[in-house]
Formats: structure tokens, C-alpha cells, sequence
């Protein structure tokens, strides 16, 4: 529904903007045509030859029939339907080599722009995820390439060949006969005509149709998720009525679309015997008069036949060409974006890794119509100390985490890391600094190993099972069927909540980072996996600097100090004992709503 | 192909429209014969002509208004030009017949399924994924229709012409006949593989783009933890992998079809090679005339797609098969039970219901979803009597939603009872027992029709002024008018979208439109405020009257004035009792009572 109507959109567009666009699109397409270039050439060469090679069948059967076969020349006959044939075997082999190389460099265009498109996106600054929905993307890397396929494995040659294969047998004709041939051509004009009258009509037919089709498919969609609602409220009769409405919809506007194919394919062959039918009058006139031979009636009679196809592909070549230019404006208008988190020009390198994180008047809003979701916050990490951020939801606690890494770019203030300015910092070097953990605790569908390496090559074995074993993960991942080698499914649905966390601990502690970020888990793990949990973060925070969004009791409480936020300002900053002192605090009424009941169970 | 007879009746209720598509269809064949007969006379008599004539005729024009030429030319000319005119004509009323009632019987198909799915039970549709029922009801259907539709014409097609043009030929000259079709059933097989082979290979591209797709879903939605692993470059490998296998297996395909069409062309063209050659001897030997090869030269041509379209035929039937036992096995899931095996010594005809007259009560009542090892709610027994209004509290997951979701038998419990008015609840008519209850679910599903329609939805043959009022109940009013279109407005993909709340709200304008005997408001208030929470309250107070009520909620302050709530943990009832009676008791409702209460003096801060 949504490509109909965006469909339309740059249709409009583009008659207003004219041919430029067109032409703009098409120099900006064959960019990925490049490396084909000669391939290209070899294509249009081979399309040449076969536009050629058609029209010389026919010839071939006049030569026959009056030079051989007239003469009762058999061993002629013998020879030139052996040269028929080789013509023949020849047109073939070149109509499958050239059809598969067009394929292959179509295939070869659409594969360089899959990956651009796709590598273009992976770049792109987290808010473009934010602003497009994830669907619309994947649209833009899959579906809307695939209709670039026709346009870029054999648009423009075929336009060239069926043109070419015209002017042939056009020419073939007139050497032939040019008073028969302006016979059996006065039916081109109805021809063409009818071709582009159909076409036209049957373009807004199948526009009705893709129209109809939408609507029938996302009314069933609908229908099947709000099939509990059709029932409880008893409207099973009235939605079978108006499915039957729009099902009828659907079937009268296909039976349209079969009026105009049963006028158009009858008029063909009408039209291409009518041509025939000119042929065997004027041309056995002719033939009494000496003025023709037999064998230029029997090539006129497979010339008019042959001559449809070229320009029905024609008439078809231009809507294809339309539509793939709708979706390639698509794709250029994702390879336009601009990443408004580029690596800096020259990246500074701190002299030493230590993870000193300062925070100075840091302010961020996601656009200007929204009020700043961070509000001047200033504060330090020294290296190796544990930071606990608390608050209520939306409090702006993952915001923090968020700049920090460079999601996002402050909007006022800076963020310093090591005495350098992360802005200033390469992304590949900043990054290199975290070892994350989030709370959705995200794992791929893929090995335990892949799961944790995310197939870095330089982590070896040993160091995934050593660490593993640091967090006492290894232990339960053995147990797996498989070893490390289990198959996690989808979204690691076969672990457990506990066991999940555990291998993201093993995952971000593999690349030994100098800053830990972590958002804690909400969820509740059972307390035996609980016990492993809040051991393994003992020992990942060890002489790191960590940077956690809390929400068990031990972190906050080992914490050298805890940031209280509050509607997206730092209200309260102090260790757990000075914090809990105030008694009108923010810090103690948060303590009572999320931590003080784990004193209970823990 | 077994299952394809099931369908049979389809072709019985069409029976007459498809046998005349046929015999038109015949029919047409049959003069487009004529085309090659006719050149092949006029071929024959010129050369007889020229023959016999010793001086060749002057000019064309002479020629064509010679009394003895000229008229023989224009008559065989007329009678091939009409020959052409009725082949086009009955093409025409074939076409017209037989594919637009492989249409019909697709409409036809495509309701009984659509009809059928309205029937199944909610089980059903959690058990089954979406997209496979979607598929059901859309592209398996388009694929049987290509049995009636295609599949039949090219069928009879193929019959028919073949079975005219040969014979004419082998009228003609049996020798040239042999070597004319002799290259035709290669084609016939080699149609059949090709397409048999592009069909494997399109659902193994199929499943590569969907794996490429899914590839990109799992980068795209993961983008933040890629970025922070600095894993880009491996992504985009990866990526590249499978970019690259999909490529390939396309070329596969591709290579496959780039030799199918070359392929025709040589076959062809060998059947006109051996036509000229041997027709070409033949003619030196007397036997047959040029015209004949021109006769013949143009069957090859007529024959060819019909030879082809066989394979490609025989293909489509086992698609066609494939799809519609699919379509079977969905139409033979049993529907909704409105006949449920009552209990012994209960009679098993269902009674209407009306209105709640005097209460409900569920009676050790244990309901395990279908698939699910632990129940979901265990022993649950209540009374709740007309007009109570009830709460129900505790966390996601304790049973709330599965609980209320008895009562309109959207789920059947595997054991005890609901009794409603003393009646078990599956001894009502399903329809009438639903028409009583207004149901607010958790996720306000709206359909992508107008706000108007929306709230209609609840009542059948709603008055603009009933939707009015709901609306004004709900406290939606005011919204709706303030948009350009008013009730008119279209929602979803097409039209606008609209608040969370106003969503609620319109939702809870569905079921109040209803009238009905018992609300059931499942959480259906987290996105409206306070204020207009206790407005709509306040017209449920004045309008309603003894409404019984269910109320799901996540705001315990909302459950104040309720005459009781319960307390749901883990598919049990942990506790109950008024507000007070619970504050009292200082138990779990308590607590989720001080930490609201905490968290809204924190929101205020």
C-alpha cells in the first residue's frame, strides 16, 4: 500500500521535474554499470548480431525455394539448409550467451548496489534508525533493488536490439521488394497504435489491479490480527460482507485487465494475418507479373509475423523503465543521506588508555521542536572507579550511556575521555575503549562462540573459555548440546534470562575493555543464576571503570558514587551512605521503590 | 494432483460457462486454419497460373483486375481475411468465457476461505503465524485459480489446435508431417523441466532473499551493539556472504532461463530447416507444392506455444495441487464450538441470553493455554454479582488478561466453570453471550476505516446519534471533532494516526455502543489521563447504571471506588477484598499501593 502510494508520488514528481531527472538517475545507475563497461559493449555487439541473425532465417528460405529448389538443385538445397543451419545453431548460441552475460551484468550491478546501500545504511548515525522505521530500510536494501533487475540486466541493450531488429528486417523486406514491402507495412501504423493504445489502457488497469490487490491483502492482514475483535463483538456477517465487497473489487478489476488482453492478443494475430492476407494478394499479383518470386512470398509471410515482438518489448521496456526509476530514486535518496556522526578528519588518539570519562555542562535534545532530555550535566569518572546512574524511567539515564558512546553528539557541553574531546576521537578507537552490556541483553541467531567473538578472528578459544569461566559461564555453556558450538536460535529464545546475561558478560569482557557500560537487566533471574550474576560483575568491574545504569541493591551499594537522575537532570551524586542520609531525597524515595525489597529476597 | 479433485465442484457449478469457452475456443482454432489453407491455395493456383499462362501479366494492377486472376485472388483473399476475423472474434469470446470465470471461482474460493477463517477459534490463530494464514487466504488462492484459468484454456488449447493442424497435415503429406513435428516433443519436455527447474530454484531464491532480508533485519534493528563492538566490517562481510550467495544462485536460475527461450528459437527454427529441406526435395520430386511449404512453415509457428505451454502446464497443476491441499487442510480445521459436549444430565441446545440479570461466578476454574505446559490460571473461584464493579491486579504475566478472556469464551477452561446467571456459559449461543459483553482489550486494535466506522463496529446498524453518544462517553468527542473530517476520518496506513489514548478511547467507544451487560476493560486506560479517566467514569455512573464491570489496571489509585479487587500472582488469587479491607491487610496490594504512591510524589518533584 505504502510503495502505491509513494509510487505515485515520485511519478507526479517526475513529470513535473521532466526528463532531467531521468537522465540524472541513469547517469548516477550506470556508476554501478561501470566495471561492466566492456562486458557492456560485448552485449550490445552479440544483440546486434542476433537482431541480424533473425531476419536472415526468412532470407534464407527465399534463396532456397527459388535458387535451389526451382532448379531442382538438391545438393544445393543440402548445402544452404546446412548453412541454415548453422546460422540457426548460431543465433542460438549467441541469444544464450548473450542473454545470460546481460544477467550476469545486471546481477553484478545489483550485488555493487546492494552493499552500497547496505553499508551505507550500517554507517549511518543511530538517529536515521530512530527517525525511519526499520521495515522502510530493509525495503530500500532488498525489494527496491530487486526492481532495478530488469532495468539494469537488459533495459537499454534490448531497447538498442529490438530497434536494431526493426531496421533489419525493414531492410530485408525492401531489398527484397520495396513495393510489397510498403504493402505488408501499411498495417505497421494499426500495429503500433493498438500496441500503445493497449498498453496504455492496460497500464491503468494494472494500476487498479496493484490498487485492488493492496487493498484485498491488507484487509485480510488486518483481519487476521483483529480476527479476536471481528469475534467478541459479533460482526462476523457484516466484515464477510465487506470482504465480499472488496474480494469483488478485486476479481472486476482482473476481469478488466482479461477485456483488454482478450481485445489485444486476437488484434495481433488479426492485425499479423491481415498482413499476410495483403501478402498473398498483392504479392501473387506480383508474382504473376513477374515482378516477385515465390520464395520472397514465403520470406514476406514470416517477416510480418516476426515483426510484432520487437515492438511489443518495446512498448513493455518503457514501463519497466519507469517503475525501476521510481525505486532508484528511493535508493539514491538513502545514499544522499548525509551521517551526521562522521569520524573526524584528523582523529586525535589519547597518549594512554586509562578511561578518565569527565562530562562538562553536557546538554542534549533530540531535535529542537523536543525540550533537552539532559540537562547540564557535569560529572567525572576516574579511572578504574564504578559510577552508578539511578532514576526513574526516562529519567535520562540511558542517555548518558548513549552520549557516551557516541550515539549521539551532545548537543551543548562535552564529553572527554582520556583529555580528549570524543568528538575528536576516531569511532573505530572510541569504541575500541567499551566493553557493553544492555539490558535487552541481545543475542544473534548463530553459535555461543560467534555470539560472543561477534566474529572477531583475533579472539581465540582460549581466551572465550578463560573468561568464561572468570564469570563462571562456561560451566552451564559445556553443558549445552554442542559446547560452544550450540546454536543459539532467534534472539536467544532457548536460554534462560540469567544465562543470556552471562554470555553478554563474556562478550564484552573478551575484548578487554578499558570502560565497562552496563545497563542492568531489570528482569528477574532465579536466585542460584542470581548468586553468578552479581559475582561475575565483581569481577568485571575490577580495575575497570565502569559506567552502570543500576537496578540490584550490591551495585549500587559497591558503587564509588551513584549519579541520582531526575527528569533529565544530575539531582543527587554521592556514595550510597551519604545519599541515603538525606532524608527528603530523591536518591531515598528511589532506594524504597527499586532496590530496599532485593534486601528482603537477596 | 489427488487434491486438485477436491475442487471439482467448482468446475460443476461453472460446467456450462466452461464447456462453451471450450467449444468457442474450439471453434476458433478451427478457422484459424483456414489462414495457412487459403495461402496455400492461392500459392497454388498463382503457380498453376503462371504455368499456363505463357506471357506473364504486364503489371500488378493488371493482374488484379484481370477477370480470370484478379477475382480468385480477391476471393480466396476475402475468405481468409474472414477466417482471421472469427479466429479473432472467438478468441475474444473465449478469453471472455473461460478466464473470467476462473476469476469468478477464485472470488468464490477466496470468500469461502475468508468465511471459514471468521469461524476458528482464537487457538488457531495463535498456534498458526500470521503470514502463513495471510498466504493461505492470498497467494495459495491466486495459484489454484491458475488451475481453472490458465491450466484448463491452455489445455483445451493445446487439444485442440494440435489436434486440428496435424491432421490437416498428415492430410497433406504424412513424410513432411514427420519431419515437421519431429523436433516438437523435445520442446514439450524441455518446457516441462525448464519450468519444473525454475520453480525449485525460485522457492531457493525465495529462501535466500528471505534470509538476505532477515540479515539485514537483525544489523539494522542491532545497529547500537554492532557500533559499540566495532563489529561494522564484519557485519557488512557477512552481509556480503550472503549478498553474494543470493547473486548466485539468481545467476543459476538465470542461466537456466536464459536457455529457454534461444532453445524454442532452434527448435523451431530445425522444424523449419527440415519443412524447406524435405519440403524442398518433395516439391523437386512433384509430390508436394511451395505452397505447402508455406503452409507448413506457418503451422510450426502456430503449434509452437501450445507444444511449449504443455510443460509449462503440467507445472502449474502441481503448484496449483500444492496450494490448494494447503487451502484443504485449512478449511478442515474445525470452527468455534457452539455445540460444546455439555456435561451429563445438562441439556446441549443453546439458549440466548440478554442481559446479566443476576451474576457470574467461576467455579475452580484451571486454563492452560493450547501448547503451553503450566496453566495459566489455577482453581480460580469468584462470585461477582450485577452491577459489582471488579478490579483485577498484579504483575504481567500473573493471568489477568487470560482470566477476563473466559467470560466471552474467546478460550474455553480445560477445567471447572463460568456460570453466568447460574447457566454454564457454553450453554449459551455463542453470539448471544458475546453481544452481552463489551470488550476493551489491552492493544486497542482499530480497523483502517474511518473513526465512525470504528466505533459502529460495536452495534450493528448504528445510529450516527448512538455513535455520537459513545463517543461522548468514552470522552473521545471532543478529539473527533476537532479533526478536519470529524467521525469520517480514515485511520491507519492510508489515513492519520492518533494518540495512544485517543485509540483507548475510541476502543472503549466499541464497546460501549454495545449497551452492554458486562464491561470488561482490559488495562484499556494506561494512556488516558486521570482526569478524563474519572469523566468517563462519571458517564458510565449516569448512563449505565448496574453495568458490571471488569477492570484491568496498572494505576491502583484508579481502583478506589471499586467494590472489590482481586489479586492475581502467578495464575492465583493471592488476595481480595475492598481498597480498604486490602490496605488494611498490608499484603501484596499494599505494597504496589506505597511504591505508586512513591513513584507519583517522585513525578511531581
Amino acid at each position: 500500500m505504502t510503495s502505491t502510494a509513494s509510487d505515485k508520488r515520485s511519478g507526479n514528481k517526475k513529470s513535473a521535474q521532466g526528463k532531467a531527472v531521468d537522465s540524472y538517475l541513469i547517469r548516477r545507475l550506470y556508476f554501478f554499470l561501470a566495471p561492466y563497461k566492456w562486458f557492456l559493449i560485448l552485449a550490445l555487439a552479440f544483440t546486434l548480431a542476433v537482431a541480424f541473425l533473425g531476419p536472415l532465417r526468412p532470407y534464407l528460405t527465399q534463396v532456397a525455394v527459388d535458387d535451389y529448389i526451382a532448379n531442382r538443385d538438391i545438393e544445393g538445397l543440402g548445402k544452404l539448409m546446412l548453412l541454415f543451419l548453422g546460422v540457426l545453431l548460431m543465433e542460438t548460441a549467441l541469444l544464450i550467451a548473450n542473454t545470460y552475460l546481460m544477467r550476469w551484468i545486471g546481477q553484478g550491478a545489483l550485488y555493487r548496489l546492494r552493499n552500497t546501500v547496505f553499508e551505507k545504511i550500517e554507517k549511518l548515525h543511530i538517529q536515521f534508525f530512530d527517525k525511519n522505521p526499520i521495515g522502510k530500510l530493509i525495503t530500500r536494501t532488498t525489494s527496491d533493488i530487486e526492481a532495478l533487475n530488469d532495468l539494469l540486466s537488459s533495459g537499454v541493450v534490448n531497447i538498442i536490439g529490438d530497434l536494431f531488429r526493426i531496421i533489419f528486417i525493414i531492410g530485408f523486406m525492401l531489398s527484397m521488394s520495396w513495393e510489397l514491402s510498403l504493402v505488408s507495412l501499411s498495417v505497421l501504423p494499426i500495429l503500433i497504435y493498438a500496441t500503445f493504445w493497449f498498453k496504455a489502457r492496460v497500464r491503468v488497469a494494472f494500476l487498479n489491479v496493484r490498487d485492488q490487490i493492496a487493498r484485498l491483502h491488507s484487509f485480510v492482514q488486518e483481519h487476521i490480527n483483529g480476527m479476536n475483535i471481528v469475534q467478541l463483538f459479533g460482526r462476523g456477517k457484516r466484515e464477510s460482507e465487506k470482504f465480499e465487497k472488496i474480494n469483488k473489487g478485486h476479481a472486476n478489476a482482473h476481469i478488466r485487465t482479461i477485456f483488454y488482453f482478450a481485445l489485444f492478443w486476437p488484434a495481433v494475430e488479426v492485425i499479423a494475418s491481415l498482413a499476410m492476407a495483403l501478402v498473398i494478394w498483392y504479392g501473387g499479383a506480383q508474382a504473376l507479373s513477374g515482378e516477385v518470386t515465390f520464395g520472397i512470398l514465403l520470406a514476406f509471410i514470416q517477416y510480418v509475423r516476426q515483426f510484432f515482438v520487437p515492438i511489443r518489448d518495446l512498448s513493455e521496456k518503457f514501463n519497466t523503465l519507469q517503475s525501476a526509476l521510481a525505486s532508484s530514486e528511493r535508493i539514491f535518496e538513502v545514499l544522499d543521506t548525509k551521517n551526521e556522526i562522521p569520524d573526524p578528519e584528523n582523529p586525535v588518539t589519547p597518549e594512554r588508555k586509562e578511561g578518565h570519562i569527565r562530562f562538562e555542562n553536557v546538554s542534549f535534545r533530540y531535535n529542537d521542536s523536543e525540550g533537552d532530555v539532559l540537562k547540564e550535566a557535569s560529572f567525572e569518572v576516574r579511572p578504574g572507579e564504578i559510577v552508578a546512574i539511578v532514576g526513574a524511567t526516562g529519567a535520562g539515564k540511558t542517555t548518558i550511556i548513549n552520549l557516551l558512546m557516541r550515539f549521539y553528539d551532545v548537543t551543548s557541553g562535552r564529553i572527554t575521555i582520556d583529555g580528549v574531546d570524543i568528538r575528536d576521537m576516531g569511532h573505530h578507537h572510541l569504541h575500541s575503549y567499551f566493553g557493553l552490556v544492555l539490558q535487552d541483553n541481545l543475542l544473534f541467531a548463530g553459535s555461543v562462540m560467534e555470539n560472543i567473538t561477534l566474529g572477531n578472528d583475533d579472539i581465540s578459544h582460549d581466551l572465550v573459555k578463560k573468561t568464561s569461566e572468570m564469570v563462571q559461564a562456561d560451566r552451564f555453556i559445556r553443558k549445552l548440546p554442542g559446547g560452544y558450538n550450540h546454536r543459539i536460535s532467534e534472539r536467544g529464545a532457548s536460554l534462560s534470562m540469567g544465562q543470556r546475561q552471562l554470555i553478554c558478560f563474556v562478550r564484552a569482557l573478551v575484548y578487554d575493555p578499558t570502560i565497562l557500560v552496563l545497563d542492568e537487566a531489570t528482569s528477574n533471574v532465579d536466585s542460584d543464576t542470581e548468586y553468578l550474576v552479581s559475582k561475575a560483575l565483581e569481577t568485571m568491574m575490577k580495575d575497570r571503570t565502569s559506567v552502570v545504569i543500576a537496578h540490584r541493591l550490591s551495585t549500587i551499594q559497591h558503587a564509588d558514587k551513584i549519579l541520582v537522575m531526575h527528569k533529565g537532570r544530575i539531582r543527587e551524586s554521592g556514595t550510597h551512605q551519604e545519599l541515603i542520609a538525606q532524608k527528603d531525597g530523591i536518591y531515598r524515595r528511589l532506594y524504597e521503590l527499586q532496590y530496599r525489597e532485593q534486601l528482603k529476597t537477596g | 494432483m489427488k487434491d486438485l479433485l477436491q475442487l471439482n465442484h467448482y468446475f460443476r457449478k461453472y460446467r456450462w460457462i466452461l464447456l462453451l469457452g471450450s467449444l468457442l475456443l474450439i471453434l476458433a482454432n478451427f478457422f484459424l486454419i483456414w489462414i495457412p489453407i487459403y495461402i496455400r491455395r492461392t500459392m497454388d493456383e498463382i503457380e498453376r497460373i503462371a504455368e499456363v499462362r505463357e506471357i506473364p501479366y504486364t503489371s500488378v494492377w493488371a493482374t488484379l483486375v484481370s477477370p480470370e486472376t484478379g477475382w480468385f485472388l480477391a476471393v480466396n483473399t476475402g475468405y481468409l481475411i474472414g477466417a482471421v476475423l472469427l479466429y479473432g472474434l472467438l478468441l475474444f469470446a473465449t478469453r471472455q468465457t473461460l478466464i473470467v470465470t476462473s476469476r469468478k471461482i477464485e472470488f468464490d474460493l477466496r470468500n469461502e476461505v475468508y468465511n471459514h477463517l471468521q469461524k476458528l477459534p482464537k487457538s488457531f490463530f495463535d498456534s498458526n503465524k500470521t503470514g502463513d494464514i495471510y498466504t493461505r487466504a492470498t497467494e495459495d488462492i491466486v495459484r489454484v485459480r491458475e488451475y481453472f484459468g490458465p491450466a484448463f484454456m491452455y489445455t483445451v488449447n493445446t487439444l485442440s489446435r494440435a489436434g486440428i493442424i496435424i491432421t490437416i497435415m498428415i492430410m497433406v503429406h504424412p513424410g513432411l508431417t514427420f519431419w515437421a513435428l519431429l523436433p516438437l516433443p523435445i520442446l514439450t519436455i524441455m518446457a516441462y523441466w525448464v519450468s519444473r527447474y525454475i520453480n525449485r530454484r525460485s522457492n531457493e531464491i525465495q529462501q535466500q532473499y528471505a534470509m538476505l532480508a532477515g540479515k539485514v533485519q537483525e544489523v539494522y534493528s542491532s545497529v547500537r551493539l554492532i557500533k559499540a563492538f566495532n563489529r561494522e566490517e564484519y557485519e557488512k562481510e557477512r552481509f556480503l556472504r550472503e549478498s553474494k550467495r543470493y547473486r548466485r544462485k539468481k545467476l543459476r536460475l538465470d542461466l537456466v532461463e536464459s536457455l529457454f527461450h534461444p532453445m524454442l528459437l532452434l527448435l523451431i527454427g530445425l522444424s523449419i530447416v527440415l519443412v524447406v529441406w524435405q519440403g524442398g526435395i518433395m516439391v523437386m520430386q512433384g509430390v508436394v507444392t511451395v505452397g505447402n511449404i508455406a503452409e507448413f512453415i506457418i503451422y510450426v509457428t502456430y503449434l509452437t506455444w501450445p507444444v511449449a505451454s504443455l510443460g509449462y502446464t503440467l507445472n502449474l497443476l502441481q503448484r496449483s495441487a500444492a496450494s490448494n491441499s494447503r487451502i484443504q487442510k485449512l478449511m478442515n480445521v474445525p470452527v468455534e464450538r457452539d455445540d460444546y459436549q455439555l456435561p451429563e444430565g445438562r441439556t446441549n441446545a443453546p439458549s440466548g441470553i440478554t442481559e446479566l440479570k443476576c451474576d457470574i461466578t467461576f467455579r475452580n476454574v484451571t486454563f492452560t493455554y493450547p501448547g503451553a505446559d503450566v496453566p495459566a490460571l489455577t482453581n480460580i473461584t469468584m462470585t461477582v454479582k450485577a452491577g459489582e464493579r471488579i478490579g483485577i491486579v498484579g504483575r504481567t504475566g500473573a493471568g489477568k488478561t487470560s482470566l477476563v478472556q473466559l467470560l466471552p469464551r474467546v478460550y474455553d477452561p480445560g477445567e471447572g466453570e463460568i456460570l453466568i446467571d447460574g447457566v454454564d456459559i457454553r450453554h449459551y449461543d455463542l453470539a448471544s453471550l458475546r453481544s452481552i459483553i463489551g470488550y476493551v482489550p489491552q492493544e486497542s486494535f482499530l480497523f483502517s476505516e474511518s473513526l465512525g466506522e470504528n466505533i459502529a463496529f460495536g452495534k450493528e446498524d448504528a445510529t450516527s446519534e448512538e455513535i455520537r453518544k459513545a463517543a461522548e462517553q468514552a470522552e473521545v468527542l471532543e478529539n473527533i471533532l476537532e479533526f478536519e473530517k470529524k467521525f469520517d476520518t480514515i485511520l491507519g496506513e492510508r489515513g492519520i494516526t492518533i494518540s495512544g489514548g485517543q485509540k483507548q478511547r475510541t476502543s472503549i467507544a466499541r464497546a460501549l455502543i454495545r449497551k452492554p451487560s458486562i464491561l470488561i476493560l482490559d488495562d484499556s486506560l494506561s494512556a488516558v489521563d486521570t482526569n478524563t479517566e474519572d469523566a468517563i467514569v462519571s458517564h458510565l455512573d449516569s448512563d449505565f447504571g448496574k453495568i458490571t464491570m471488569f477492570i484491568i489496571c496498572h494505576r491502583l489509585s484508579s481502583l478506589r471506588h471499586v467494590d472489590r479487587i482481586y489479586v492475581l500472582d502467578e495464575g492465583n488469587i493471592v488476595e481480595y477484598g475492598s481498597h480498604d479491607e486490602l490496605m488494611t491487610r498490608d499484603g501484596y496490594f499494599a505494597n504496589m499501593y506505597r511504591k505508586q504512591l512513591i513513584e507519583e510524589e517522585l513525578e511531581n518533584i
